[in-house]
């Protein structure tokens, strides 16, 4: 065997074992990763948190949490799902920020002086909800494809704007209804019944949509598609009897409830699904991001406190 | 021509060594690719000078110090008897296509500029390479081996994929490299994974 | 004979694996699931020369029938999760590296475009296009009047592809908008990345319809596999098991109902009796020739090695080879023109990204009235995402480019799409399969392949580079190169209606020999304008099915 002179021999081009430590974070995905971590925060502070106690009422009570735990579910599934969208155009910042206001706003609702920020702050998440909804369809209908299921499946999600919007109205009606007393106050439930249960409705459409996308693999994804639309057509049948016949509705108020618990289970089987994505937790800045949304059952729950209220003051504002 | 830049200075995909991009047996493969570079052993000293002038003249270096080693790796494959599952019918095996290949290129050289391949100025070997590609070559030394075929359907496919396997090579693209257990979640064009390289810098194009 | 080809779990490569009652848990990084094993001296009920597309569907489907099967293959038995590394030159290992001769006026590179070699075959490393025939492709002479008719009936492949996109959890589009109506997929389509898009934007400006591949990795959980993590290495291997191919699918069902593979085992050669009947097979494993005696013999090699092992398997009985009375064995033998348009984007398309192929144009599978066409046959339009070494050499081995330029035009990877064809080839008795006089490490004499290009497939890739040119300039390309390719085989041991002009009736059963059967690719009357693994795949669980019928009737 001869030696030869190589000018390549030996060389070494590059230690292979780096010191620890990935690609840096970058461009808006730093900004996205400080948002996420700030809303996930919130949003546990939110479900921990006590309301400011405007006035012992199980419905305000149930209504303002409601509202704080949907702003919140929308601020943390925004705020990753856009983080996901590298935050391209800055108004996707918005959604997330108004998010955060909203649940803010609702949180802090009991303080007088800043009351008519709050509802300026509140109705600002409504507006931005609503206009949302124009962007994810625009952005829906610009991609090649247009109005098809992949698009449906992957581009911006339809409906998840609305879930800003309606976070927003919850807590405009929280102010509302604690202002209100008697037959106006059970007007206000009726109506609180009918927003709340066609919201069930729409959003289990869009939970339809992406456990569709998800095969239905797992036969427990079916149960967020059949307890909250029941739920909801029950709310909003009992928001169509007249006032006067003032009774128990058993089974709508079970199926609210049902759905409320939807949310940590939900979420607790969304984080199974994290899991099971390759590198499950330990690869979590892929797998939160391409598994199902962890933030997004816990909307369910923020639907259905605020359904529980409605009811409560359709049955005449009687306690259980 | 000028020099090579490259759009992504400052990315290496073996930053990524340690993250969840890697699993242990893509760093086995490419500790072993980086540490240990084979020792010739099936091409003879004249055409191994062949070999490396013609390496580094398919993949000039010039700004590296210590260039992306890519004879060792050819003379391995073929000490080795590592095939590629095809052997075209007008050529010889490869190892005989290989080293008939490497005389015919000086052979070639000498009919041409009288000197060695090893020995020519940059310019001169292009030519040559560039004639045995283009198959307008006129050596005798050539016979029985078509030129164009050995060049496009051999010498460059091996060299392509021992320098495009190497870890500078992919930083030099932007390459994401290795994959898993983590892939990537952002699909869309211009859209990028933190653990991507960063935008690329395009002179044709507007910042 | 090609030694160890990987750094990673070498051992694979140079041991059996599948020994002792146990065969590797796919599934797992180290472990073993048990393996039923028969005896060499007892006849077993069918010996199958193969593990990919045929032979394992096979194995799974007659083992699940109670039959006793022994599989054999050539290659190593692997482990994704553990011998698969993110790297395309170690990945080499699952290719048929062993040297075959390519000659012809067009020869065509073997290895890494068309032939695997481990268990599970080439679906261990295809890009997973999981796309039906067009249903007219089954009477192409009597409906579109080029090619030969299948014996089969489309309406009966209909029902196997159906059977075999359920068994590989084919994720696909909702609709499809080719074709006769087919059920849904069972997940979801992918998104289409980045490079799919640029063909929907061609598509949808010159206004032809698109859609997002049908392809065989999941979208979402199934069973031991996780969601596709679009890592874009899908064809050097995917080391998620996301993909289900056929190592993942069917050879887990085939060892749970009681086969026996066997791993590293070089069939070369198929024994007849006096009786002109076949009763076992000479292979070589663990360093030694070994024989095993069989009742039948499946032969499910793929289009080269079927042949191969048909024409090496001459006897007295059978002086041309075996099935071979009428000079047919290796002939017809096709592939699909991937002739391919690239060009350069303002914006970084990062094709390494998601699955290689995801968004699909056949318009020119069906637009059979169209004056411009003028060709037979069809081909279908695909995204692109090589990984860099792949596209380096289509880069190198096209242009001939290097040196700097070669380097700079490499550097422009990350903005590069391209488009390209499955495009269809006719079937021609002069491209075939021999036995060269050379022979491997085994003894066995070399496979010696001949492919030329006849006018009309040199039509349909002209007609293709043109369309795709306009295609890709619609989409914003710039630069535009062009680069030519094969990619698939088919046929060499086609089924067909009389012994004269074909290997096999439509059970796959030879017309010499009643219990020897072909069970692949190698059948394929017709190429066909799309990827063929699912076409395989569809018929070797209708002939799967024919065996077993066959057996119930006492007629094997």
């Amino acid at each position: 065997m001869v030696q030869y002179r190589s000018p390549c021999r030996g060389s070494r081009v590059r230690r292979p074992d780096p010191p620890h430590g990935t690609a840096g974070v970058r461009d808006g995905a730093g900004l996205g990763t400080v948002l996420l971590l700030a809303g996930l925060g919130l949003f546990a502070g939110a479900v921990l948190a006590e309301p400011a106690p405007v006035a012992p009422d199980p419905s305000l009570r149930n209504l303002r949490r409601g509202a704080t735990i949907l702003a919140g579910s929308v601020m943390a599934d925004s705020a990753m799902e856009h983080f996901q969208g590298s935050y391209h155009n800055p108004a996707m910042y918005v959604g997330p920020m108004a998010a955060a206001g909203t649940m803010l706003a609702t949180l802090r609702g009991g303080d007088r002086n800043r009351a008519s920020a709050a509802r300026t702050m509140q109705g600002a998440a409504t507006m931005i909800g609503l206009m949302g909804l124009g962007f994810h369809g625009y952005n829906i209908l610009k991609r090649p494809g247009g109005l098809s299921w992949n698009n449906l499946f992957y581009a911006a999600p339809v409906g998840a704007p609305g879930a800003l919007a309606l976070a927003g109205v919850l807590g405009l009606g929280e102010r509302r209804m604690a202002g209100s007393r008697g037959p106006e106050r059970r007007e206000d439930g009726r109506i609180l019944g009918g927003v709340v249960g066609a919201s069930l409705l729409v959003t289990t459409a869009e939970i339809a949509l992406l456990h569709f996308r998800g095969a239905f693999h797992n036969p427990a994804m079916f149960v967020p598609v059949t307890i909250p639309p029941a739920a909801g057509a029950a709310l909003c049948l009992a928001g169509l009897r007249r006032p006067e016949a003032a009774r128990r509705h058993r089974l709508a108020r079970a199926l609210l409830h049902l759905t409320a618990l939807l949310g940590p289970v939900g979420t607790a089987f969304h984080a199974f699904g994290v899991s099971r994505e390759m590198g499950g937790w330990a690869n979590w800045r892929q797998s939160l991001l391409s598994g199902p949304p962890m933030p997004a059952p816990a909307s369910l729950t923020g639907l259905a406190l605020p359904g529980l209220a409605a009811l409560r003051e359709i049955e005449g504002g009687m306690d259980e | 021509m000028s020099d090579f830049r490259t759009p992504y200075p400052g990315y290496d995909v073996l930053a990524k060594w340690a993250s969840p991009s890697w699993n242990d047996q893509t760093r086995q493969v490419v500790r072993e690719r980086l540490l240990n570079i084979p020792r010739p052993r099936f091409f003879n000293e004249a055409e191994w000078s062949v070999l490396t002038a013609l390496c580094d003249r398919i993949i000039p270096q010039p700004e590296r110090a210590e260039p992306v080693p890519i004879a060792p790796f050819i003379d391995a494959a073929l000490f080795e008897g590592r095939g590629t599952g095809t052997r075209f019918a007008e050529m010889p095996p490869d190892g005989a296509a290989w080293r008939q290949g490497l005389a015919a290129l000086d052979a070639e050289a000498a009919l041409r500029f009288g000197g060695r391949f090893a020995g020519l100025t940059a310019e001169r070997q292009d030519a040559i390479i560039a004639a045995a590609v283009a198959g307008d070559v006129t050596a005798p030394a050539w016979e029985g081996l078509p030129p164009r075929r050995f060049m496009r359907g051999l010498v460059l496919l091996e060299i392509v994929a021992i320098y495009y396997a190497h870890p500078a090579a992919q930083s030099e693209i932007g390459f994401g490299g290795s994959t898993s257990p983590r892939g990537y979640v952002r699909l869309d064009a211009g859209r990028f994974d933190p653990w991507e390289a960063g935008p690329g810098i395009w002179p044709d194009r507007e910042p | 004979m090609t030694g160890a080809v990987g750094t990673v779990s070498r051992d694979a490569e140079e041991h059996p694996r599948a020994v002792e009652g146990r065969a590797p848990d796919v599934f797992s990084r180290d472990g073993f699931v048990p393996m039923r094993q028969w005896p060499e001296e007892e006849p077993v009920d069918f010996a199958i020369v193969g593990t990919g597309c045929g032979g394992g569907i096979a194995a799974a489907k007659l083992a699940q029938a109670g039959f006793s099967v022994v599989a054999f293959d050539a290659g190593p038995f692997w482990r994704p999760l553990a011998d698969f590394a993110s790297d395309e030159r170690e990945q080499d290992k699952l290719y048929w590296l062993d040297e075959r001769i390519s000659g012809g006026n067009d020869p065509i590179s073997l290895g890494s475009h068309n032939s695997g070699r481990c268990v599970g075959g080439t679906t261990v490393h295809f890009q997973m296009v999981a796309l039906r025939f067009r249903p007219e492709w089954f009477a192409a002479r009597s409906r579109l009047g080029y090619g030969v008719d299948w014996p089969v009936d489309w309406r009966v492949m209909w029902k196997y592809y159906a059977e075999v996109e359920r068994a590989c959890s084919i994720s696909g589009p909702v609709r499809y908008p080719w074709g006769p109506p087919r059920g849904r997929y069972p997940y979801r389509a992918h998104p289409v990345n980045a490079a799919g898009l640029v063909l929907a934007r061609g598509a949808e400006a010159l206004g032809v319809p698109w859609s997002p591949m049908p392809v065989a990795t999941v979208s979402a959980p199934r069973g031991k596999s996780p969601p596709c993590a679009y890592r874009g290495m899908c064809k050097i291997g995917c080391s998620t098991n996301a993909k289900q191919s056929i190592l993942i699918t069917y050879i887990p069902r085939a060892l749970a109902a009681g086969a026996e593979i066997r791993d590293l085992a070089m069939v070369a050669r198929v024994e007849t009796g006096r009786d002109g009947r076949v009763c076992g097979l000479h292979y070589h494993r663990g360093g030694q020739w070994r024989y095993q005696r069989a009742r039948n013999v499946i032969v499910a090699g793929y289009a080269i090695e079927t042949p191969r092992l048909l024409l090496n398997s001459a006897s007295p009985q059978h002086p041309q080879g075996l099935a071979n009375s009428s000079g047919t064995v290796g002939r017809h033998l096709m592939v699909h023109s991937n002739h391919a348009v690239w060009g350069e984007f303002d914006e970084e398309i990062r094709f390494y990204k998601g699955p290689p192929l995801l968004a699909v144009c056949e318009h020119w599978n069906y637009a059979d009235g169209d004056p411009s066409r003028d060709f037979d046959g069809g081909y279908a339009i695909m995204s692109q995402g090589p990984l860099p070494i792949d596209y380096a050499s289509c880069l190198v081995s096209n242009t001939g480019v290097f040196g700097t330029e070669l380097r700079r035009r490499m550097a422009l990877y990350n903005r590069m799409a391209g488009l390209k064809i499955v495009g269809e080839t006719l079937p021609q008795p002069e491209n075939r399969v021999t036995l060269a006089e050379e022979t491997d490490g085994f003894g066995i004499p070399k496979a010696h392949v001949s492919f030329s290009y006849c006018e009309n497939d040199k039509r349909l890739f002209r007609h293709s580079l043109r369309f795709m040119d306009r295609m890709l300039r619609a989409a914003g390309g710039r630069n535009l190169y062009e680069s030519e390719a094969t990619a698939h085989l088919m046929g060499g041991c086609r089924m067909g209606h009389g012994p004269d002009d074909s290997v096999t009736d439509s059970d796959g059963r030879t017309w010499d020999v009643p219990n020897l059967f072909v069970c692949d690719g190698s059948l394929m009357p017709t190429g066909g304008g799309v990827n063929s693994s699912m076409t395989i795949m569809a018929n070797s669980a209708r002939i799967a099915d024919r065996l077993v019928a066959l057996g119930k009737r006492g007629e094997l």
